[in-house]
């Protein structure tokens, strides 16, 4: 299907080519912007894995880039609202990492979502596998890094492990709520346990390489999602086996999205000609303990 | 010490569970001996490290859980032999002579399905007739709904997507881990509130998300996996000591994994 696309993309922007002249003001193409985000990732860019066009045509002009963690339609309002039809998104469109719709296509809400995209002239470009294969750092880690002030302790961008002032597991609990502004974030092991060394994976995390990191030298791993009887349970029997360990959970969302503002810095060093906006997200949950909240950016009838 | 065996304990709860094998199953005997003689029967949510204790404690050594003992489903043991807890974990089973049989699929696949029965039954909801999972409860919110099953679950660490105003008198259920396409069907159903305990924070929870954000009434309930089964696992153990009546049955309670701040 890419493949086809691609040959019908490739006819199309030579017809664009013939008429752009006529324009007066420099016409950027979602294409454009891509290739110049191919030639400064610093890696190969390869077509396995799911970075994509998810909705809309390459060959759109930019009216604006609105980065965000995952293309909600939140986002997609707030993308609406800022002026920007050109939407990268770290996670999915379509609710499922690979965004295949086949089994969407009576979806209510897909075809909503999809009818609203198409109406705002929107692109969704999902921006996963490159970005956290960036080099010389992973974009989300140094976002989070940055967001949290540990930039200083990256040592060498491919280690996971952050050194910090002695704190504890809750000290540390405490301090990802504060910058991270998260409500749920959740904790498994000793509050009191003395934390210096953590590992740190963002996003979901499963028992590998979850695993490993809780038993590599750390006092605590920090990661965005596991599931339950996976990595967390790993967790919970480290911990009644003695081992001075803790996990936290910060959520997937909350976990990531401040690599994604780092995003809109890095595009903003080679993409001049239009505006690029960081479109944040608030934290999808509330939970009974901190007082509950409940965000929409903006209500829009469909 | 019975003269039975866990594999004819497991064979004989098996043949009660009115369930249909399933071709490719999670049930199995992922530890221990299953000729070994059983003294007792300890049930749980997920063999923990803790769990397994608390049996051995109990003089039960054949355990039946509904999560596997070894932390993925499926119990993936290759890529864990290096593993310094697996080894551990699995000295601590081999000492104790314990015997751990996943009993997962054989409960869902009841009819009625246990878990899902327990649960309805902890929470003291009547389902729908015709669906165990579908729940009509008095007029209430999102927020009196969480806090019920807080209270009614032993669950502080519960999350909820939606409005806590919302107005709920129809909820769905889909207990322990909830796939990605049922539980978009479910959120398009009758139900005001879906309750599950788990679902990936780039799927199910981002649909609820936007359903609400296009101006649907819809809310979602994460309970966690364990508060979202253990009381099906505790119905599933008065179960059992209906079936197996020579060697006592004891359900074992663990408390919920995570703390808050």
């Amino acid at each position: 299907m890419t493949k086809l696309s691609r040959r019908a993309f490739a006819a199309t922007s030579l017809s664009l080519a013939a008429t752009a002249p006529a324009k007066a003001a420099p016409a950027l193409t979602v294409r454009q912007v891509l290739e110049r985000m191919h030639g400064q990732i610093g890696t190969p860019w390869t077509e396995r894995g799911v970075d994509r066009i998810i909705v809309g045509d390459p060959d759109t002009l930019v009216t604006g880039i609105g980065t965000t963690m995952m293309a909600t339609f939140d986002a997609l309002k707030a993308a609406v609202a800022a002026k920007c039809n050109l939407v990268i998104t770290h996670e999915p469109t379509f609710w499922m990492h690979e965004d295949d719709v086949t089994q969407l296509q009576d979806d209510p809400l897909y075809k909503v979502k999809l009818a609203y995209m198409k109406a705002h002239n929107l692109v969704s470009f999902h921006f996963h596998d490159h970005w956290h294969a960036k080099k010389p750092i992973d974009g989300i880690h140094q976002g989070m890094a940055d967001r949290m002030g540990w930039s200083r302790y990256l040592k060498n961008p491919y280690d996971r492990h952050i050194d910090l002032p002695p704190t504890t597991l809750g000290g540390l609990a405490r301090e990802f709520q504060k910058k991270l502004g998260n409500r749920t974030l959740r904790v498994v092991g000793d509050p009191g346990l003395a934390v210096k060394r953590i590992a740190l994976s963002w996003g979901n995390c499963s028992l590998l390489p979850g695993a490993p990191y809780l038993n590599s030298d750390c006092d605590a791993l920090v990661i965005g999602e596991c599931q339950d009887w996976d990595l967390t349970a790993y967790a919970q029997d480290l911990v009644t086996a003695g081992r001075k360990k803790g996990l936290i959970v910060l959520g997937h969302i909350l976990s990531e999205q401040w690599g994604m503002d780092y995003a809109a810095t890095w595009l903003r060093g080679f993409v001049p000609e239009v505006p690029v906006k960081f479109l944040p997200l608030a934290e999808p949950y509330w939970n009974l303990k901190t007082k509950w909240t409940f965000e929409i950016i903006v209500r829009v009838s469909p | 010490m019975s003269d039975l065996t866990a594999l004819q304990l497991i064979q004989r709860v098996i043949a009660k569970s009115g369930a249909q094998g399933r071709p490719q199953t999670v049930d199995f005997v992922s530890a221990g001996d299953p000729t070994s003689a059983v003294n007792g029967i300890a049930v749980m949510g997920q063999a923990s490290l803790e769990g397994l204790r608390q049996a051995a404690a109990a003089k039960a050594n054949l355990v039946f859980t509904y999560d596997p003992a070894f932390w993925a489903t499926g119990d993936n043991l290759t890529r864990m032999e290096t593993d310094a807890l697996f080894l551990e974990k699995r000295a601590f089973i081999r000492a104790h002579d314990l015997v751990v049989f996943n009993l997962h699929d054989h409960l869902r696949d009841a009819m009625p399905d246990r878990i899902a029965a327990g649960m309805g039954q902890a929470l003291g909801w009547q389902s729908d007739t015709a669906n165990v999972n579908l729940f009509r409860r008095p007029p209430t919110n999102l927020l009196a709904l969480a806090q019920e099953l807080s209270a009614k679950l032993d669950d502080k660490t519960l999350r909820v997507v939606g409005d806590p105003k919302l107005a709920v008198t129809t909820v769905a259920a889909s207990f322990g881990n909830t796939q990605q396409l049922p539980a978009i069907a479910l959120l398009n159903g009758p139900a005001d509130v879906l309750v599950c305990g788990y679902a990936h924070e780039w799927e199910v929870v981002e649909y609820a998300q936007d359903m609400i954000s296009v101006g649907l009434k819809k809310g979602l309930v994460l309970l966690g996996e364990n508060a979202s089964v253990q009381a099906g696992m505790k119905s599933a153990a008065d179960w059992i000591k209906t079936v197996v009546t020579e060697v006592p049955v004891t359900f074992i309670s663990l408390p919920e994994p995570y703390w808050i701040l």
